[in-house]
């Protein structure tokens, strides 16, 4: 059974196809995860993702591609868990999200907290205005208007400093990988 | 020692169905042989405190089983699979499975998780769904262990386990066998004499209620050199200790 | 969202599961969620009042509190409301018994439980089902036949009166059930030992409500009961050996 036919199926409440489904996309759906999250994290996202996919099966559309699909749910139950462990963690995914960057990409997964905070402390001292507006926008999810009136200054001020931020820590986190080229959306 | 029998009876009217038994086990696989009305069945349910002893002692998990309380305290620790299990017929193997679960005192919150393991240990994860009356004999026998071990119980009783169980299915059978005895006390009472060899560490070879053979497998095979009908060493040994206490 | 792209018929290239994941852990965790089917309110319910969720699992299974066991109760107490309505009869009063001892026998024993033997060796016990069972199938039936004999506006004597009888044809078909291991013959013997119990009291008064309405026979059908009673317990105490 190919897949679109597992998903069908799972849609009618097979749960045999839920299981040939796990066997087949659990391990690489696990694999893309452990580049992003812990690995006692990476079991609970990818349990979330397939009971998602238990009760969403409906709402797959054939003409799309079933890997696709499967790795939008996990990806939301990723940011999902990660918005519930706290801000800190908050900042990874949405770098590499709007990178467009392979998340399973070998040199994503050597990266660690600690590069992760170096990689903020890119931005200059707390308080400075780089940090202060990727702090806002990104840590507390504020809208460019709302950063706006927060810090005193003009939208369109905002937006070039939250450009700043990304390409400060951008750079700083690529210290450590090889050059890429076109990285960028 | 999980289990410790002495002198263990139990009379039906004037048939002594278990004479004089005296058997003690700690944890390990453990197997009862003998032919048809040798008293496995009875032995067995008097382990699985279903059926009171005439006379003699029994001491199952450090506990008598005469008391209500000691006797739950041993039950929720047991694992217990007939020889005739029925079924019900409306129930998915889940909801069998998970039946059992909580009468055994299982705390709810663990029981979806253990129920979930016990189908897939025995090889049943495509059938979780399906209706008990849609199984094979063989699967509704593996769905029968499912219920016995989901409370990864210290002392397991099976009977007659592999019955309807092909070649393939016996050896995972066996391999779950060899896992629980690791922690557990395992009684597997079967005639299929290859079983026995393949899994268990220690052999009682009843007849007539009594037991006449306790030992190893390879003391076994050793009374039927030279001796015994059969075609596998086992066997010899099985029909040499029969033929012995028989004359 | 970039990166979609590179997702179709090349994922299977970024390689097996890490070593560090447990992908058997994971399913288990999927597979209790959506093998198991979630107990109803019902079953809830019994579960916080016995405390003790395997009886209250034992409870919500009995075949006689089933659905379909309930409305055929139904559909035969609404019929004893019509009868009684048009013929004056207290239908009701002489219906709800042996509606009650039928659903009695088919509560519990190794009649109606295929997995008699293996129920035996539980840590909830099959006297503790039994009794669950009994009182609530005893419980709804004299709910039920209240409710039927208010609605067909019987008069105070007849509404309630069957209740003791009732209680005594229950025991009779439970301890019938429990010994014979036949459910069918308690049913026939709660029956069978009702109808006896009418035609007794029509023959010895000349009223067919002689057996409900007579308040001297309360004593013994109590007594009846309990010795009954007794029998059940006799014979769910000594767990049977013989196969």
């Amino acid at each position: 059974m190919d897949d679109d036919a597992l998903i069908a199926a799972v849609a009618r409440h097979d749960d045999t196809a839920l299981r040939e489904l796990f066997s087949r996309h659990a391990p690489w759906l696990a694999a893309r995860l452990r580049g992003v999250l812990p690995a006692a994290e990476v079991e609970d996202v990818l349990q979330e993702t397939f009971l998602a996919v238990w009760r969403g099966a409906a709402g797959y559309r054939p003409e799309g591609s079933p890997g696709g699909w499967l790795w939008g749910i996990a990806r939301r139950q990723a940011a999902l868990w990660l918005r519930r462990r706290g801000p800190t963690e908050l900042l990874l995914p949405a770098l590499l999200a709007a990178d467009g960057r392979h998340p399973g990409d070998p040199a994503e997964a050597a990266l660690s907290r600690a590069e992760l905070a170096r990689a903020v402390s890119a931005l200059g001292p707390e308080g400075g205005p780089a940090r202060e507006t990727w702090r806002l926008m990104y840590v507390e999810d504020k809208s460019v208007a709302e950063v706006a009136v927060l810090m005193g200054v003009s939208a369109g001020t905002v937006k070039s400093r939250a450009h700043r931020a990304r390409r400060l820590m951008r750079a700083a986190l690529r210290r450590h990988e090889p050059a890429r080229e076109g990285g960028g959306r | 020692m999980n289990v410790e029998l002495t002198e263990l009876t139990r009379r039906f009217g004037r048939t002594q169905a278990v004479v004089g038994v005296t058997l003690k086990a700690g944890p390990g696989v453990f197997g009862l042989l003998g032919p048809n009305g040798a008293g496995k069945t009875s032995l067995l349910r008097m382990m699985a405190t279903v059926l009171p002893p005439t006379s003699g002692t029994l001491r199952l998990l450090g506990r008598d089983p005469d008391g209500y309380g000691p006797r739950r305290e041993i039950r929720r620790r047991l694992g217990y699979l007939p020889q005739n299990l029925g079924y019900y017929p409306g129930f998915t193997v889940t909801d069998f499975i998970e039946y059992f679960a909580l009468l055994k005192d299982m705390p709810p919150g663990q029981v979806p998780r253990a129920v979930a393991a016990a189908i897939e240990q025995v090889g049943l994860g495509d059938k979780a769904r399906a209706k008990m009356r849609t199984l094979s004999g063989g699967m509704l026998r593996r769905a029968g262990i499912a219920q016995a071990i989901v409370n990864e119980p210290e002392l397991l009783l099976l009977d007659e386990p592999t019955a309807g169980l092909d070649p393939e299915q016996r050896v995972a059978f066996r391999s779950l066998l060899r896992e629980f005895g690791q922690r557990a006390t395992v009684i597997v009472s079967t005639h299929l004499v290859e079983d026995v060899a393949a899994a268990c560490s220690e052999v009682t070879l009843m007849d007539a209620g009594r037991m006449v053979f306790h030992g190893t497998p390879g003391e076994l095979i050793a009374r039927g050199e030279g001796h015994g009908v059969g075609d596998a060493p086992l066997e010899r040994g099985y029909s040499a200790v029969l033929a012995a206490a028989r004359s | 969202m970039t990166g979609w792209d590179d997702l179709t018929g090349g994922y299977q290239d970024v390689g097996p599961a890490p070593g560090d994941v447990d992908l058997d852990r994971v399913w288990l965790g999927v597979a209790a969620q959506v093998w198991r089917r979630e107990p109803g309110p019902a079953e809830r319910a019994a579960a916080r009042l016995l405390r003790s969720p395997g009886l209250a699992r034992a409870l919500v299974t009995t075949p006689s509190l089933l659905l379909g066991w309930l409305m055929a109760t139904v559909v035969i107490l609404v019929a004893g409301v019509g009868f009684t309505l048009g013929t004056g009869t207290p239908w009701v009063a002489l219906l709800a018994p042996a509606v009650a001892a039928a659903g009695i026998a088919y509560a519990y024993g190794p009649g109606i439980d295929p997995a008699w033997e293996l129920s035996q060796s539980m840590a909830v016990s099959d006297r503790m089902v039994l009794l669950v069972r009994a009182l609530a199938v005893f419980g709804l039936n004299a709910a039920l036949g209240l409710a039927a004999s208010a609605a067909s506006g019987a008069a105070a004597a007849f509404t309630f009166g069957w209740l003791v009888p009732m209680t005594a044809v229950c025991a009779l078909a439970l301890a019938a059930a429990t010994v014979t291991r036949s459910p069918n013959v308690g049913v026939a013997a709660g029956a069978a030992g009702w109808v006896i119990t009418i035609l007794t009291g029509q023959a010895a008064q000349g009223r067919f409500t002689a057996a409900i309405t007579d308040s001297f026979l309360v004593l013994p059908y109590l007594a009846f009961a309990a010795c009954c009673g007794a029998v059940v317990l006799f014979a769910t105490r000594i767990p049977r050996g013989t196969s």
